[in-house]
């Protein structure tokens, strides 16, 4: 379909479909903080006391850069779609 | 060989000291240019005229959050209890987007109400209450007095590692030594540019030091990575780490998950409301500003962590693995010979390998910057600090409840005095703790980093209430943050001044066990914010119009016509 036929957002409908990524890009935050330095540790958390690796890195370091990736991903989303402000 | 041996050992003939004189000579400078370039408000000095850019915003923000726990402590701690606390760094992009989400309403209302301290957004939100805002006064003060004695005593160790053969003086029959200088050179530096050129000093001198302090962390991490034969033999060494290195809740038991991630929660966000850095929502130009500092800090910063300065604990925990000495662990007598030298292991490192990495001339260079780098990120958290105390005390103590009819001049005067105070006040403690290593207070503050995070944390609940939802109730907020104080005073080593023996046997036990598992800080907010909710639940309420205007503002920026309707209208 060209671009021109895609019907345009209304007013309505922009605040709505930001307020829906608002609570995903939350959830996804949160879920992160959870996997990252939270509970979620223990799922490689053995694997990693017994020396183990990802691409050669140590597990856990490989994964708080992993979770960082995608808690900085989130804000990067949320800086380009709902971090919208009227003095702007 | 020691430290100081080590240091001793590489010749660094004068370059470190024609480095540190020239930082010297530019952080006056700043002082001076900012003075010329200001007005005479108060608003002027404590908020640079609300018009700073996004390069200076983001820096300055980063400065502020950076002490020399970024460049000695957090490494040390890395170096000390392995790839577990590396988990702290994902606190970072919670704190950038805490910039934007808390700090553009901050700057709304705040310039369209004229405020300048925290205290002036969340009691104009209650209802002006004096008992509020001493209490947010005295949160701030909390936070801020640990950390400026903390800078003043890095500057201290980093003259007594730089100038190791500096003899002592004498000094109106004192002996000074060459931790005393440094200490001395440190605070009374740092005093003057802010003394001098207030907040636009203060942030200029900001983006030096942040720039000096993120070029620090990635060179010295990278520095690390290639002195031990490039990253795959640097990650094939960390792999062969003992297991408690390589996992939680690392060598010295303390960093669970559910520690690390409370941590990383309330830790970050306590510490983007403290008194400094909200006091730069209201000084930046436009939400726009923060927004950018706000991927700035979320991406850049931790990337300096994770792939720089962490990675030299790391290195050295490979190189030269702790010991354990009579049950204690020690640092390698390589990094150092005290069960506090693991601070020491940034410098030891570079001292060691870069010199060899890069030659004898372009090392020694690259050492002494990274060692001002250390010293830039001590002098931006006190400098900032200082600043913020003055603000607070002025505005929230002197002109509420000393002298309300003060005018601005006399204000201004006041504030300058609070900045020279509490630099001597806490020049005397860390001399004094010097002196006597028993001194308890400053035996405290090295353990009081996380705590005076904590006492910051109990200013969370009001704010986020203030700025976000407005049920709550004056009555509510003052009971709120009196019990998430004391609660927080309850993990400190204070309560066994004043409680029995046998109470404190119980408190420490509860304590104690409430620590191994969670934030300290996050403690005390669970019980901050349910005693608010509860108590807003029966008081009585601001008025409907009070709260209506006071969330338009919010959302609205309404600039102005001149600072002085709010400094004499309140």
């Amino acid at each position: 379909m060209p671009l021109k036929d895609i019907p345009k957002m209304t007013e309505d409908q922009e605040p709505s479909r930001n307020q829906k990524l608002k609570w995903i890009l939350s959830g996804i935050f949160i879920f992160a903080l959870i996997m990252g330095p939270g509970p979620g540790l223990y799922l490689v958390n053995d694997f990693a006391a017994a020396g183990g690796t990802f691409i050669g890195v140590p597990a856990l370091y490989a994964w708080a850069v992993f979770w960082f990736a995608v808690e900085a991903g989130v804000v990067i989303t949320a800086y380009l779609t709902i971090w919208r402000d009227k003095a702007e | 060989m020691s430290f100081t041996n080590l240091f001793a050992a590489l010749d660094m003939g004068i370059t470190p000291h024609v480095i540190i004189v020239l930082y010297m000579i530019m952080l006056l400078a700043f002082g001076i240019i900012g003075y010329l370039k200001s007005k005479t408000s108060e608003e002027d000095y404590y908020l640079a005229g609300r018009d700073q850019g996004v390069l200076v915003t983001s820096l300055t923000i980063m400065a502020t959050m950076f002490s020399s726990a970024a460049m000695l402590g957090i490494p040390g701690l890395i170096y000390k209890d392995g790839v577990a606390f590396l988990f702290f760094t994902l606190n970072l992009p919670l704190s950038g987007a805490a910039i934007y989400i808390l700090g553009s309403r901050i700057w709304r209302i705040g310039r369209t109400r004229g405020y300048i301290t925290p205290a002036d957004l969340v009691t104009d939100c209650y209802g002006g209450s004096g008992l509020l805002r001493s209490l947010i006064a005295l949160v701030g003060f909390l936070y801020v007095i640990p950390y400026i004695v903390m800078q003043i005593k890095a500057g201290g160790y980093l003259a007594q590692r730089m100038f190791p053969d500096v003899e002592s003086i004498l000094f109106m029959g004192q002996e000074i030594g060459i931790f005393e200088m440094g200490t001395i050179a440190l605070s009374i530096l740092t005093m003057l540019y802010v003394l001098i050129g207030g907040m636009r000093s203060v942030a200029w001198t900001d983006v030096v030091q942040g720039i000096l302090l993120l070029s620090g962390m990635l060179v010295a991490g990278t520095a690390t990575v290639m002195a031990m034969g490039g990253p795959v033999s640097f990650f094939g060494q960390l792999s062969e780490l003992q297991p408690e290195a390589l996992s939680v809740p690392g060598p010295s038991g303390i960093w669970s998950p559910w520690k690390l991630m409370t941590l990383c929660m309330f830790a970050s966000l306590s510490t983007m409301i403290q008194p400094g850095q909200w006091m730069r929502y209201y000084a930046a130009s436009s939400p726009k500003t923060l927004k950018r500092s706000a991927i700035v800090f979320s991406t850049l910063l931790p990337c300096c962590f994770l792939f720089g300065v962490m990675l030299v604990g790391l290195g050295a925990r490979a190189l030269y693995p702790p010991i354990l000495e009579n049950g204690v662990l020690m640092p390698h007598p390589a990094v150092g010979s005290q069960a506090g030298g693991f601070d020491q292991v940034v410098v030891a490192m570079l001292q060691e390998h870069v010199p060899l990495l890069l030659g004898p001339t372009l090392g020694v260079v690259i050492v002494s910057l990274i060692l001002v780098a250390i010293m830039a990120a001590s002098m931006s958290t006190a400098d900032s600090n200082l600043h913020a105390l003055s603000a607070v005390l002025t505005r929230d103590v002197y002109d509420r409840f000393i002298r309300p009819g003060a005018g601005e001049k006399e204000r201004a005067w006041f504030g300058r005095g609070v900045i020279v105070v509490a630099t001597l006040l806490a020049l005397w403690l860390v001399n004094l703790g010097e002196q006597d290593p028993n001194f308890k207070p400053i035996a405290l503050i090295a353990q009081l980093m996380f705590v005076a995070m904590a006492f910051s944390c109990q200013l969370l609940p009001l704010a986020l209430d203030a700025l976000f939802l407005r049920k709550g109730t004056q009555t509510g907020a003052i009971c709120g943050i009196t019990s998430g104080i004391l609660i927080v005073f309850l993990f400190t080593p204070f309560p066994q001044l004043i409680l029995s023996d046998g109470l404190t046997a119980s408190v420490k036990g509860l304590t104690g066990t409430l620590s191994g598992l969670f934030d300290i800080g996050f403690c005390g907010f669970i019980v901050n914010a349910a005693v608010f909710a509860i108590v807003s639940q029966f008081t009585k309420r601001p008025s409907k119009e009070r709260t209506e205007a006071f969330a338009r503002d919010l959302k609205i920026s309404i600039p102005r016509a001149s600072p002085e309707v709010f400094t004499r209208g309140k």
